[in-house]
């Protein structure tokens, strides 16, 4: 056949089939990677995006007036966000507990998301604790880790009041390791 | 698998005892890889290798590339209304490589179909239909059925108008079969009318349930084909095919991998010259778009164009189903004793006739819409809308994936829908409290007003007392005032030397009586600095009341307290943009 090289024909034919074995072989995995590499460079690609928890703009969560002291409130951050194809102009992007010390003190915010494994942490009224409902951690209200698996107590948001109204920038952070970081 | 129950010797290459011999034996037992490797290597081919044989490999070769890379698009693509084109977008024009995943995928489908279809015509030459190799033949017609079918299913999905439109027909054609049809039309769109559910209908059909039925058939096909063995070409007798064989692996191997490489090679090539499949703008069934089906199915389109009314089931049931039957009957119809040309002569015939009028149906359509200078405007506009959707696309689609939302001239246009329309048209009937605003600012609007400022079309509607009265003039000073007021607007295309000679009427036409020309005097009528530029359309659109423009006769309802300046800009752009529309 016209594809065989002539020096080929006077080898031997079982030295010429190894050949070609090796060959064939070769085209198919080329043939192959043509259409995986491409594939495997559009899955990775996540790897190479940022994006994910980065917290925009300050967001208003709640009147300041609403915080009263020793009674931690669980307020939902309601913004845009950016969702692969998808621009969102009002999703919730997560939830906070403000929490005030004193009367007219100053607000903290606490991301609602266990630093241990991602869960969502409560407030129980009778302990005063904040107690994460998976893996039995625990926190004060200053966000302390009290107990538990948590590597780090409850991560702190930047809050700002502004008028009557409560300010967050709502932001998410890497679970599972003592130190805090941003994601995104 | 294997019945055997002892360790398989190694029969002809012994080789020394090693872990990897052990390792070798240690599987085989228990896998029966002698066995399966037999059947890989598939056996021998009488009458030597050819690069004919290389086609059914290379259409399987194929499906896998379809399979890889579908996979791949699958863990980007969303089967909903509005997230299906959103999400092809955004594989196109975002994902890293996405536009060439998608590109293969789709031109590969095309050299499916056509390496499929050669493959076909291979077997058809072949006579190897024949006995025994019926059911073969059927279940190859099949497996041809189902990457139509494939074909079809996947052309919906990114749902742009190209898709949307010609699935749409397809729909249309299923819901016309008699008794059936109208069941059918409801099952395949998933309610009355297209939805969700034809989305996802057809994506379960492309991406689960249609692979599966074609890996069944293939399966079924390869093993039948493993049984029967190559059918050496025509012109071979029996004995002398049998002395020419060579074993499939690797010297037919060789071929298929080489074709097969070849055949990626080209698409591969096509996608990166075309920067991957086309993707049109997101379906809009409002529109009127020009419905052209992908062009493996033009002849069918062009046939059905033959039989008029009540006859078009003819071209769309009746004819494929014919030949459809004739095709899977073949191998009973035609019973001859050997596989020589000569001895096939009807069949033949029939075949290239059959693939003359296929090829003459196709180029007819493809002529006829080249000659069209009405779908070369419709492709046109089309290549804009679509352009202009990916660019907007590129920002993020809002989630009811409307992208067109994105644009601020949409905007715009929802303000002038909500606060502007109730007063003012812009469609030349006359508004209801305000001036029509069709061609606002043309030469000829500006003519009109002057001629007659209270008219229906102008101020009339608004019904101001003691407004203005109409110009008395030559046509030619007429023609010199409209030329300035013009010209006022910023227009680029007005006649500096006619609005010189307009600007030195205003006086003794009395103009300067109600109204001020330099951007400061607050008289009665508004000034008429620049008047029709973006900024005093938009200026008006603020506050129309205000001193400078109409005052205390003002009727219009100030939308500064409404608007962001941002979008009083971009609705002043919107009416100045109704000139020339």
């Amino acid at each position: 056949m016209i594809l065989t090289p002539c020096a080929m024909a006077e080898q031997s034919t079982d030295e010429r089939r190894a050949f070609l074995k090796v060959i064939t072989a070769g085209l198919g995995a080329i043939t192959a990677a043509l259409a995986i590499i491409p594939g495997l460079g559009f899955l990775a690609s996540p790897l190479r995006r940022a994006g994910g928890g980065a917290g925009g703009n300050p967001l208003r969560v709640a009147g300041e007036r609403d915080v009263k002291p020793g009674k931690p409130l669980r307020v939902t951050a309601v913004g845009a966000r950016d969702d692969a194809w998808l621009r969102l102009e009002k999703v919730t992007l997560g939830s906070a507990w403000l929490v005030r010390a004193v009367e007219d003190g100053p607000i903290k915010a606490f991301s609602t998301v266990c630093p241990h494994l991602g869960c969502g942490v409560d407030f129980d009224e009778k302990t005063g604790k904040f107690n994460c409902p998976c893996h039995t951690s625990a926190f004060d209200l200053d966000g302390r880790c009290l107990g538990g698996p948590s590597p780090r107590g409850l991560d702190e948001l930047e809050t700002h009041v502004e008028g009557r109204d409560v300010l967050i920038r709502y932001q998410r952070f890497r679970v599972g390791t003592a130190k805090r970081e941003p994601l995104g | 698998m294997s019945a055997d129950p002892g360790p398989v010797p190694p029969a002809s290459r012994p080789l020394p005892p090693s872990v990897r011999r052990r390792l070798g034996t240690w599987l085989s037992d228990r896998l029966g890889l002698e066995e399966i490797e037999k059947t890989v290597r598939g056996g021998q081919v009488p009458g030597g290798a050819s690069l004919w044989h290389t086609l059914g490999s290379v259409a399987a070769g194929l499906f896998v590339l379809e399979a890889v890379t579908g996979v791949f698009l699958a863990t980007a693509y969303t089967p909903s209304t509005a997230g299906a084109w959103a999400s092809v977008a955004y594989i196109q024009d975002q994902l890293a490589l996405g536009w060439f995943v998608r590109g293969l995928h789709s031109f590969g489908s095309s050299a499916l179909i056509v390496v499929a279809g050669l493959h076909l015509l291979q077997v058809l030459l072949f006579g190897a239909y024949r006995r025994p190799r019926e059911l073969n033949w059927m279940v190859g017609l099949a497996l041809f059925g189902v990457v139509a079918i494939f074909a079809l299913s996947g052309y919906l999905l990114p749902w742009d108008q190209k898709g949307y439109w010609a699935k749409l027909v397809e729909a249309t054609i299923a819901g016309s079969a008699p008794v059936v049809g109208g069941s059918a039309q409801k099952i395949i769109q998933g309610g009355a009318a297209f939805g969700n559910l034809t989305l996802t209908r057809a994506y379960a059909l492309h991406a689960m349930a249609l692979p599966a039925l074609l890996l069944g058939l293939l399966v079924l096909h390869i093993y039948l084909f493993r049984r029967h063995g190559y059918t050496p070409k025509w012109s071979l007798p029996p004995e002398e095919a049998a002395a020419r064989a060579v074993p499939a692996w690797p010297d037919q191997s060789f071929r298929n991998a080489v074709v097969g490489l070849l055949v990626c090679g080209v698409v591969a090539v096509a996608v990166i010259a075309r920067h991957g499949a086309p993707l049109e703008s997101p379906a809009d069934p409002t529109s009127s778009y020009l419905a052209r089906p992908e062009w493996y199915a033009l002849p069918l389109f062009q046939l059905r164009m033959l039989f008029e009314g009540p006859l078009e089931i003819v071209a769309t049931m009746i004819i494929p189903g014919i030949v459809t039957a004739l095709a899977f009957a073949l191998p009973f119809l035609d019973r001859g004793a050997t596989t020589r040309l000569g001895d096939r002569r009807k069949v033949l015939g029939a075949a290239a006739l059959g693939l003359v009028a296929l090829t003459a149906l196709g180029v007819t359509a493809l002529a006829k819409d080249a000659r069209d200078p009405a779908y070369a405007k419709a492709r046109a506009e089309e290549k804009t809308r679509g352009e202009t959707a990916r660019r907007l696309a590129l920002k993020g689609v809002p989630a009811d994936g409307n992208v067109f939302r994105n644009d601020p001239r949409y905007r715009a246009r929802e303000i002038w829908d909500e606060r502007c329309a109730g007063c003012h048209s812009m469609s030349g009937g006359g508004g209801e409290k305000g001036p029509d605003l069709k061609d606002y600012n043309s030469r000829a609007w500006i003519r009109g007003f002057l001629a007659n400022p209270d008219g229906p079309l102008y101020m009339g509607p608004a019904k101001i007392e003691k407004g203005m009265k109409p110009v008395e003039a030559s046509t030619d000073d007429l023609d010199a005032l409209v030329e300035f007021l013009y010209a006022e607007t910023g227009a680029a295309d007005a006649d500096a030397a006619k609005a010189g000679r307009g600007r030195d009427l205003l006086s003794p036409r009395d103009c300067d009586t109600c109204h001020d020309f330099d951007g400061e005097g607050e008289n009665d009528g508004p000034n008429f600095k620049g008047r029709g530029s973006l900024k005093w359309v938009a200026a008006v659109i603020a506050d129309a009341g205000h001193p400078l423009l109409f005052g205390d006769r003002n009727k219009m309802p100030k939308q500064r307290t409404k608007l962001t300046p941002e979008e009083i800009d971009e609705l002043a752009k919107f009416v100045i943009d109704l000139k020339g529309k």
